[in-house]
């Protein structure tokens, strides 16, 4: 892949749900790569379904998408995955610790070639997101929404993706968790060159990057600087 | 000990049907609307039961392997059908994945039972394959049909769980190991409780048959055994078979859920 080559590509993309109207009509659209997007769109404009084509939770009804100049399809879909995280907008946690909840993605076999974390390690990333009173042995089930929330993004960032998909990450948090979760996500893009694709309907001010707008406007994608 | 069977006239089955009145007069009286059903399901009693009486004869008559296992097959299928009904999926179709784990399932069942334990010669003898693997179908059809209701609704109801595995790289079959143990867990547990109240809490219906029709009650019992122990194999093969076929089903291309939140 050379460097001009898009991290993600949408080369006629059309999508619906069964029996529904087209959420995206032939859409064609470049994402470069280490870039900060914020996805906009009236409510039901198929934010989230941009986001879950991107990492193949929806498959395209006709037309192709492509990551790193090549077809999604291409790509075992657990290890695209992997690369190409989603952070769902409502957190969810097994019935378990904490700590296994930080560590379930390494009991993937396909993450068995990732190096486990330790609980330093984790303890100073949960302490990154304010979580400095959640002790690794709690039960991931006593956490408030938006301590679980946050506890999703650490967990996600621990496989170390290239793409950052996320859905509304604030919507379950209070104003100043929002702020820590978007800025880490600007701070990640600025230092490590990780693409970001946000769906937010909050008012965004980006700090460390120069961020770029998607809006979707009937089916197709308007890029705003 | 065999005793001489009693038979029943037609006057003393017409006899029975006193209570049949009797439930009628009680729907009349309290205004129950029952009065229909119980006039048909009578009706469907008397034929269908005298339909598979004489089936029942002619297959004995006729003592021949194909048609045994005609029948057989007639009945598992049967059997498929009334599960699809009762389990109302539109997003996933499972008619045939379930056919084919209750077809291995009660021929594995019925076959060692028949061949093995009971040893009858030839196996398929019809006096014993079809009542022992008629009991089997009609038992652990209900089994069957939990575990895959049970295996659809909560792929449905705990999608966001499955797509967070998913989205961590987790393959489809990590991320439904636990809802593919409970739905064969809620498919096994019925007979196996019934194992545990079995002879104390009731008496089963095989074994009343068999008593009431002069035969040595030790005998019974040890059939009810067979039975008992037949029932708790095939839901447990069958269970197996069919969420792990269904569950394939359930993920398309590209290791996603099919299954959308309300949308059954």
């Amino acid at each position: 892949m050379d460097d001009n080559t898009p991290v993600i590509a949408f080369s006629k993309v059309t999508f619906s749900y069964a029996r529904g109207k087209a959420l995206f009509q032939d859409l064609s659209l470049e994402l470069a790569g280490g870039s900060f997007y914020l996805v906009r769109g009236p409510s039901g404009s198929g934010k989230s379904t941009f986001l879950r084509l991107v990492n193949r939770l929806e498959e395209p009804s006709r037309g192709q998408l492509m990551f790193e100049g090549r077809p999604l399809t291409s790509y075992n879909p657990p290890l695209l995955r992997r690369e190409i995280l989603y952070i769902q907008q409502t957190p969810t946690s097994v019935e378990k610790t904490v700590r296994e909840n930080l560590l379930l993605a390494f009991s993937f076999k396909n993450n068995r070639d990732l190096a486990m974390p330790d609980d330093d390690t984790l303890r100073s990333r949960l302490d990154n997101f304010l979580l400095n009173d959640i002790h690794l042995d709690t039960q991931a089930s006593t956490l408030s929404v938006g301590q679980l929330q946050r506890l999703c993004f650490v967990r996600g960032l621990l496989l170390n993706p290239k793409v950052l998909l996320l859905d509304e990450p604030a919507s379950a948090l209070d104003e100043e968790s929002a702020r820590i979760v978007e800025e880490t996500a600007e701070r990640l893009c600025a230092e490590s060159g990780l693409t970001v694709l946000m769906v937010s309907h909050r008012a965004f001010a980006s700090k460390w990057v120069e961020h770029k707008v998607l809006k979707i406007v009937e089916g197709q994608m308007e890029v705003l600087a | 000990m065999t005793t001489e069977v009693v038979s029943i006239g037609l006057g003393q089955l017409a006899i029975g049907l006193v209570f049949i009145l009797l439930a009628g007069l009680a729907s009349l009286h309290h205004a129950l609307k029952l009065e229909k059903d119980l006039l048909v399901g009578t009706v469907r009693t008397f034929v269908q039961l005298f339909l598979l009486g004489y089936i029942l004869l002619f297959i004995f008559k006729l003592d021949n392997a194909a048609w045994v296992l005609a029948i057989f097959g007639f009945m598992i299928f049967f059997a498929a059908w009334e599960i699809r009904s009762r389990v109302k999926e539109k997003q996933v179709t499972f008619f045939w994945p379930l056919l084919v784990s209750m077809a291995i399932s009660y021929v594995i069942v019925s076959y060692m039972v028949t061949a093995v334990v009971v040893g009858v010669t030839p196996w398929w003898k019809p006096q014993y394959f079809i009542p022992l693997g008629g009991m089997v179908i009609g038992n652990s059809m209900n089994a069957i049909a939990i575990a895959l209701e049970r295996l659809l609704g909560d792929l449905r109801k705990r999608r966001l769980e499955v797509e967070a595995m998913l989205c961590l790289g987790a393959d489809y079959k990590e991320a439904s190991k636990d809802i593919l143990s409970t739905a064969m867990r809620a498919g096994m547990i019925p007979s196996i409780n019934s194992m545990m109240a079995v002879g104390i809490v009731f008496i089963p219906g095989m074994m009343t048959g068999q008593i009431l029709a002069g035969a040595d009650p030790l005998q019974a019992v040890r059939y009810q055994i067979v039975v008992m122990v037949m029932l708790v194999g095939s839901t447990a093969i069958g269970s197996l078979l069919v969420v792990y076929l269904v569950r394939k089903r359930c993920f398309g291309k590209g290791e996603r859920l099919l299954l959308q939140p309300g949308n059954d």
